[in-house]
């Protein structure tokens, strides 16, 4: 009787994810490569503004955002180190995350993600999950007061071991989301 | 007791209670070391002690923690922050989490045409504009594009991004976990800025204990606190001194009743002989405290020293009368002598009482008030206390030994001569490296706690306590303008790797020409809002959106110019002031600078500028140099006056060569025992060869006291022998101190009162062809 109860609990919800599962099935990955497209939806702007570019990651920390159109730019965070690039400005600097601590908490909620690592997620956001394995999503809400004066809510939502979709809900009121398409390895 | 005792009695009471009152009401004792220093006679001086009072610098308390996982060390140093802010001591404290929504920012945001180095007037030209928005339309679609569009409507031309780059140069610490860490990982970082003043040690030690405390309420397992700066040094130094000097003076006061009691047998005696160095040292302190505005904590710490040979001059008198004679009769006797003993000290202190130098006329009127009613207290009070000396056992009888001990001295006349002239040669060859004119010595901090620093102040990135460069001028304007041509050099010299970073007070407050130029550089409110129309036509950014940049741009138009003011209150308002001040008629603007590599490159630099760099190492050297040399002529004064006197009072010249050359020559082969034993002099070697001199000088004048048979000849020697034995005792003991400070004292002192109770023995005549002295 108990045993059929059980079992009928795990057919009503066969896939449902948490937080910790999901996670442990990210830290799998040990590479990944996508393109990205993000678009940023603001009433100050006459048409969304639209980045194209590609998106990488390599275990354990180094996250690389570079920006191929409308202007190349690169944003590449590893360890602690944040370097943004500046190809057609002419322009590189280099920074410690600890310089800018706001920037950085935004890119770790990515970083982490691909990484699978919540501990560091959680210092930064509160981490809800929901859906699938197949289909889950990754609620983040801001923890420090440093990242909350600019952003409301992340949300990144993926299949299986691939991430789909960041969406950050700015607290200026602009949307961002940025869609991707990771390469199958 | 006669009336007279009765007298004498009374009033000694009532002076004892009218200084006490006055100590209680009036004492105020400062730990400020600047107060004790001359008074600065060079502006690079004045800027020396402007920094050790309460600089910017001095005031960080830079704090490690290690020992632990990474992330149990983040959250430790996120709650020790929290505490510490909390506390109320601190003006600041930052472990790399705290950076951001400082309430500055909020400040800097609102003044950023005013600070901003690229308000020019082109940049409001309708092409400016245009640039501008561009490069804010193309930072949107970076990375930073949250950041940028939170100040978009107000700040569309980016100034606060010109301001901001300008205060964070990027070399802080790396983060993990959301806090400051050092490279390898290993260490939490943080640093927090005390409120208090440098100086104020009790504060220092205040702060530190807070931060001891509020680590300990947290402390998570095994780590560990790691603490260092100006502040910190200076209490854990006083708290070792402190604990160091108790335990020592507890062994020493041990020995010295010890050796007392076994000379008198009798608890009566003993007490009465330590009410002349009591009296002396309330009378003493009261003195000091009744003539200066504050009694310096240096002084009161030394002071005991200066007056240690009053505990000698009831062993002369108490030991000099026969069980059951009146002590009256016994002063008879010995009056002449003691007040010689007495007079002589008043004498070398007069000169340093008179000194222009707080510090040392505090030790002078010290000296002076302190010896006087010691000696008073012994020849008047003690007699009229004590009338008789009791009946006590026989003291154990030690006649024949001390004779045979003196007859053995008297031998070394000749030896001790020769060795004087080979002191005397070894001081004049080593004279050029007899002083240590190093400030720090005299607070010297061991080696690893220097280590600790140089690793802590690396890792944080917080400015050298070496080197400053100042601009100068007559007023706050032209020094904040020379500020700004230095901000403009300065550079370049870090990216030729002379120094790490900079920082400079005209980055928060500009010049007023500075901030006039970038004012008149704004356009009227129409003027602007159609250019900027003319500009938003070819960008992406909808027209109408950029109201509160005009409304700003207006408020700074009509607004004030930011002055001291304006950070009030602030963390930033206490930088400005410890960079930015006056000193007499001149006003002086400091650049803080770390990771200093190249200083002679810096130096040319500066002063190709019309700046200076300075070397406050160099500084603090010239000024402990000027300190000793006035402190060495007060003392060649002293000794002078000395000599007056005892020429005066024993009517021979001869004679008074014979007193004061056995204590000059002690005083020569302890300067030259510690130049064999590789040590420099310091200051506090001064203080010590004061006090041989003084004790010296009783010796040299009992030896050559003239004896009316060999029982009183016996009690002097005893005498003598008890007071060598007790100054043996209490400065041997300090001697035995870890504490270079303590150390080196007890040594000198216990070295030269050895040396001079030798030699006086050794050059005193033989008693039956000397002359009758007064």
């Amino acid at each position: 009787m108990l045993l059929a109860a059980t079992a009928m609990r795990s057919v009503a919800a066969p896939q449902e994810i948490d937080a910790q599962e999901l996670m442990r099935m990210l830290a799998g990955v040990e590479s990944a490569t996508a393109s990205f497209v993000e678009t940023r939806y603001s009433p100050l702007l006459k048409s969304p503004l639209v980045t194209r570019g590609v998106l990488s990651y390599r275990r354990p920390d180094l996250l690389e955002k570079h920006v191929e159109f409308p202007s190349d730019e690169r944003m590449v965070l590893e360890g602690d180190r944040l370097t943004m690039e500046s190809a057609s400005a002419n322009r590189r600097l280099t920074t410690r995350v600890g310089a800018a601590p706001d920037i950085a908490s935004l890119i770790e909620s990515v970083r982490a993600t691909r990484a699978g690592d919540l501990a560091a997620l959680e210092r930064y956001f509160k981490v809800g999950a929901d859906g699938t394995r197949d289909n889950w999503r990754l609620l983040l809400t801001p923890l420090t007061p440093a990242l909350g004066k600019y952003v409301r809510s992340v949300e990144i939502s993926g299949s299986g071991v691939r991430m789909q979709r960041i969406e950050v809900q700015e607290a200026s009121g602009d949307r961002t989301v940025t869609e991707i398409e990771e390469q199958p390895r | 007791m006669t009336r007279g005792a009765r007298i004498i009695i009374v009033l000694w009471l009532v002076t004892l209670a009218a200084c006490g009152v006055s100590l209680y009401r009036n004492l105020s004792v400062t730990t400020d070391l600047t107060a004790f220093l001359p008074p600065s006679v060079t502006p690079n001086q004045r800027i020396l002690l402007g920094q050790l009072r309460d600089g910017a610098a001095s005031r960080l308390v830079l704090i490690g923690l290690e020992g632990a996982p990474g992330d149990v060390l983040a959250r430790t140093s996120t709650e020790l922050a929290r505490r510490l802010t909390a506390s109320g001591l601190f003006a600041y404290v930052d472990n790399g989490a705290t950076a951001a929504g400082r309430p500055e920012e909020a400040l800097l945001f609102e003044h950023r045409y005013l600070l901003s180095p690229a308000v020019v007037p082109e940049r409001f030209s309708t092409e400016g504009l245009k640039a501008a928005l561009a490069e804010t339309y193309r930072l949107l679609g970076s990375s930073a594009g949250v950041l940028v569009r939170a100040t978009l409507p107000s700040d569309p031309t980016g100034e606060m991004r010109q301001v901001l780059a300008r205060l964070a140069p990027g070399t802080g610490p790396d983060t993990k976990h959301g806090v400051w860490f050092s490279r390898d990982g290993r260490r939490a970082l943080l640093v927090a800025q005390t409120r208090a003043p440098a100086f104020d040690a009790d504060a220092q030690r205040r702060a530190v204990k807070t931060i001891d405390d509020a680590y300990d309420a947290v402390r998570p397992g095994a780590s560990r606190l790691l603490l260092s700066g100006p502040g910190v040094f200076a209490s854990r130094i006083r708290d070792t001194v402190e604990s160091e000097a108790t335990r020592l003076t507890a062994l020493g006061v041990a020995l010295v009743l010890a050796i007392l009691y076994a000379a008198y047998r009798s608890i009566a005696l003993l007490g009465a002989s330590l009410l002349p160095v009591a009296t002396g040292l309330v009378v003493g302190v009261a003195a000091v405290a009744f003539g200066f505005d504050k009694v310096h904590g240096i002084t009161l710490g030394f002071g005991v020293t200066l007056i240690g040979e009053a505990i000698d001059y009831p062993s002369y008198l108490l030991i000099q009368a026969r069980p059951g004679e009146p002590l009256a009769d016994a002063l008879a006797r010995i009056g002449p002598t003691l007040n010689l003993a007495i007079l002589t000290t008043v004498f070398g202190a007069l000169a340093m009482a008179l000194s222009s130098f707080e510090g040392l006329a505090q030790f002078g009127v010290l000296t002076i008030a302190g010896v006087a009613a010691a000696g008073v207290t012994t020849r008047w009070v003690l007699p009229a206390l004590l009338r008789t000396r009791p009946a006590s056992p026989r003291p154990p009888d030690t006649q024949v030994l001390l004779n045979r001990a003196e007859g053995a001295a008297r031998h070394l006349k000749w030896a001790a001569a020769a060795l004087t002239v080979a002191a005397l040669g070894l001081i004049a060859w080593k004279h050029g490296q007899l002083w240590d004119d190093d400030l720090s010595s005299l607070t010297p901090v061991s080696e690893s706690a220097k280590q600790l620093d140089r690793s802590l102040r690396e890792a944080i990135g917080a400015p050298s306590l070496r080197y400053l460069l100042v601009a100068r001028g007559t007023s706050r304007e032209a020094a904040l303008q020379g500020s700004e041509s230095a901000a403009a050099w300065l550079p370049d010299a870090v990216r030729k790797g002379w120094l790490v970073g900079f920082d400079v007070p005209s980055n928060y407050l500009p010049s007023e020409k500075t901030q006039e130029f970038r004012r008149a550089a704004l356009p009227e409110r129409a003027v602007l809002a159609s250019r900027l129309d003319t500009a938003l036509a070819d960008t992406q950014f909808r027209a109408g959106s950029f109201t509160p940049f005009l409304d700003a741009v207006d408020r700074t138009r009509s607004g004030p110019l930011i002055d001291v003011r304006t950070y009030e209150g602030t963390a930033l308002g206490l930088k400005i002031n410890s960079l930015l001040f006056r000193s007499e008629d001149e006003w002086s603007a400091l650049a803080t600078l770390n990771g200093v590599n190249a200083p002679a490159e810096l130096a040319r630099e500066a002063s190709a500028h019309g700046q200076a760099l300075i070397d406050l190492k160099e500084e603090s050297n010239k000024l402990v140099n000027a300190y000793k040399n006035q402190a060495l002529a007060y003392v060649a004064l002293g000794l002078a006056c000395i000599a007056g006197l005892l020429v005066a009072a024993l009517r021979s010249a001869t004679l008074a060569l014979k007193v004061i050359a056995p204590v000059l020559a002690a005083v020569a082969l302890d300067v030259a025992v510690l130049v064999l034993l590789g040590k420099r002099l310091s200051l506090f070697n001064l203080v010590a060869l004061l006090l041989v001199v003084g004790v010296g000088l009783n010796y040299a004048l009992f030896f050559a006291r003239r004896h009316a048979d060999e029982g009183e000849r016996a009690r002097t020697l005893l005498s003598l022998a008890v007071c060598a034995g007790t100054t043996l005792s209490a400065f041997g003991s300090l001697a035995l101190s870890r504490t270079p400070v303590l150390h080196e004292i007890g040594f000198t002192v216990a070295l030269g009162a050895a040396l001079s109770l030798v030699l006086a023995a050794a050059f005193a005549a033989r008693p039956e062809r000397r002359p009758p002295p007064v």
